[in-house]
């Protein structure tokens, strides 16, 4: 309505900003029980009718992000056909077998195979399917529960920038600054690894005395009980075998991950359709789909408060607090990220960042890089912190706790404030080192 | 007298052995108690949540997890049977430490058993903190006596401090 008045700036940017910020609050608290799909889309047609954005700029920042969508789309298909084969399962079982009774090296096991699927899968593979895998392996086994979920909750955030796929934030802000595959490789793969000997250092110390015992193998039952359809698992993990690769060779010639994600999904249902392990319904149904209406609103959001010049400037402090330095880049970029994934959640925070950093696109390279990396690295290891949930749940725990009731979610807190900020201030370090 | 033990999975004999203790004052009336945690199936959903996804019960992998809970709750329970014939057998699922003090004023327990926290092949540990949050929470809201049992760790003393 406004594209038909004329609106002085000050007004177009505080009306443009205040409905970012109640979209943003709207996320965190979830009034009404909208979801936060419905809160996004809200935000971004509140902007389209009140004429804040263009229809066709909002249209043409959701074509600009195709690669973003399209990835999620692939990387879902593919975790959700990969699991209706059974081979979350059948990888858990044989990471307890690989264990020789010990739960010392079942827990080992467990984060080197949360570790691999991160990789493989991106981090929601590990968070949701692997874990729940998981604690029914460790309640079979009766072993310790909670070291176990710990594992894996926190591996699939701290090896979620082992490559460029391990996580679909580091596509979003790729998209906007791409990094060839060397210098991701050097500037977050090795990063990774260190934080994740860290993460397991740490893991294992605090959890060392109730890791003591041993398991029966027999309660389990044989791995490959967990296969429901031999072929079709066959034909799975060669076209892992093949995806997986690809992924890499993709990332090397800046060719679209998504492709990659969305041929490696389409084949694995079209093997299902094949040997009738799933239909067309069904499939769709192991993907959220909600979860596009939040991204696209999201999206048009970010990219309303960028034309009002805002972001720019959030840009433009963070340059001013890194001091010109490389190290200040990284640090910046680093807790910048970190602090504002706990405030607002990972992936909005990733798509403020991505369109901040325009101001860095000038800097020197090695500022640049920083500024990107660290990005990268922020917002995928920042949600350690509050690994279940986001602040604003951790918040209403403590406020539970405060009536005298013990709160489990509370226990990754805990974990969490300890470790984080180490493994963020390490990885900083390291990623500075090799800059 | 009623007593009720709590048993978490890995006291079976503990809490066999310190039931034991009341038999001289008859009629004796044992129940053991299990209870399933819904704490990590919480913690499973507010991770599904933080990912955008509606909560685990919609999805197949929740039948095997109630499976995996139930089976285990019963293997608990069957294991300290061995040392408490007889007594009776209840199940119940949510929070531990609210589970406990609700069962024992339902169940008109005259006396809760329980011990101090869960051992995993660890050796005892006696000091701060050998009392795990479900004791600390029964001991301070029970409706009866509470028995807290831990351990042999004479080896550990004498305590200089």
């Amino acid at each position: 309505m406004f594209l038909f008045f004329s609106l002085s700036e000050f007004w177009r940017t505080f009306l443009t900003s205040f409905i970012g910020v109640l979209t943003l609050v709207g996320i965190m608290t979830r009034p009404f029980r909208w979801t936060e799909a419905h809160i996004a889309m809200s935000g971004a047609g509140a902007l389209l009718v009140l004429g804040l954005i263009r229809p066709t700029d909002a249209a043409l920042t959701l074509l600009r992000d195709w690669n973003t969508f399209l990835f999620f789309l692939g990387m879902m298909g593919i975790s959700a056909m990969a699991e209706s084969s059974g081979l979350f399962d059948w990888l858990a079982l044989h990471a307890a077998r690989l264990a020789h009774r010990s739960a010392k090296r079942l827990f080992l096991n467990v984060f080197l195979l949360g570790t691999a699927i991160t990789m493989i899968f991106s981090n929601d593979g590990t968070a949701l399917i692997l874990t729940p895998v998981v604690y029914v392996l460790v309640t079979k086994l009766r072993l310790p529960v909670l070291p176990y979920m710990f594992a894996c909750t926190f591996i699939a955030d701290t090896s979620s920038f082992l490559l460029p796929i391990s996580n679909p934030l580091n596509i979003i802000v790729m998209s906007h600054y791409p990094l060839s595959l060397p210098t991701y490789l050097r500037l977050l793969f090795v990063p990774c690894v260190v934080v994740i000997a860290i993460n397991y250092g740490i893991f294992f110390l605090l959890y060392r005395a109730q890791l003591k015992g041993t398991f029966q193998l027999e309660r389990l039952p044989s791995a490959d009980a967990s296969v429901k359809h031999r072929a079709y698992f066959r034909y799975t993990l060669w076209m892992l075998a093949l995806v997986a690769p690809s992924y890499v060779i993709a990332s090397a010639f800046q060719f679209p991950l998504s492709a990659v994600a969305i041929v490696g999904a389409a084949l694995l249902v079209a093997g299902a359709l094949y040997w009738k392990r799933t239909t067309l319904q069904e499939a769709a149904k192991g993907i959220s789909w909600s979860i596009f209406g939040f991204i696209a609103g999201m999206f048009i959001v970010v990219r309303a408060i960028e034309d009002t010049g805002l972001t720019v400037k959030f840009g433009n402090l963070l340059l001013r607090l890194s001091h010109g330095t490389s190290f200040g880049a990284v640090m910046v970029g680093t807790f910048g990220s970190a602090i504002g994934t706990n405030l607002i959640n990972n992936v909005p925070m990733a798509v403020v960042m991505s369109s901040s950093l325009g101001s860095v696109q000038h800097a020197a390279p090695a500022i640049r890089n920083g500024f990107v990396a660290a990005t990268i690295f922020g917002c995928d290891l920042g949600p350690n912190l509050t690994t279940v949930g986001s602040l604003a749940t951790i918040l209403w725990l403590l406020i539970l706790r405060q009536r005298d009731v013990e709160v489990s979610g509370l226990d990754y807190f805990k974990v969490g404030v300890v470790v984080t900020p180490l493994m963020l201030f390490v990885g900083a370090l390291v990623i500075w080192l090799l800059l | 007298m009623r007593v009720m033990g709590c048993l978490d999975g890995t006291n079976a004999e503990l809490i066999g052995y310190a039931v034991q203790m009341f038999t001289t004052s008859a009629p004796l009336t044992v129940a053991l108690l299990a209870v399933i945690d819904e704490g990590p199936r919480k913690d499973l959903d507010r991770m599904r949540e933080r990912f955008w996804r509606p909560p685990i019960h919609r999805k197949p992998v929740s039948k095997e997890i109630e499976t995996a809970e139930s089976a285990s709750a019963e293997e608990t329970l069957k294991a300290a049977l061995a040392y408490a014939k007889g007594a009776e057998t209840l199940v119940r699922q949510g929070r531990p430490e609210l589970e406990i003090v609700n069962a024992a004023a339902e169940w008109k327990a005259d006396v809760i058993v329980i011990g101090a926290h869960a051992e995993y092949g660890e050796p005892p540990r006696v000091g701060p903190h050998s009392v795990g949050h479900v004791a600390r929470f029964v001991l301070d809201h029970a409706p009866c006596p509470v028995l807290l049992v831990r351990p042999l760790a004479r080896e550990q003393f004498p305590i200089n401090r």
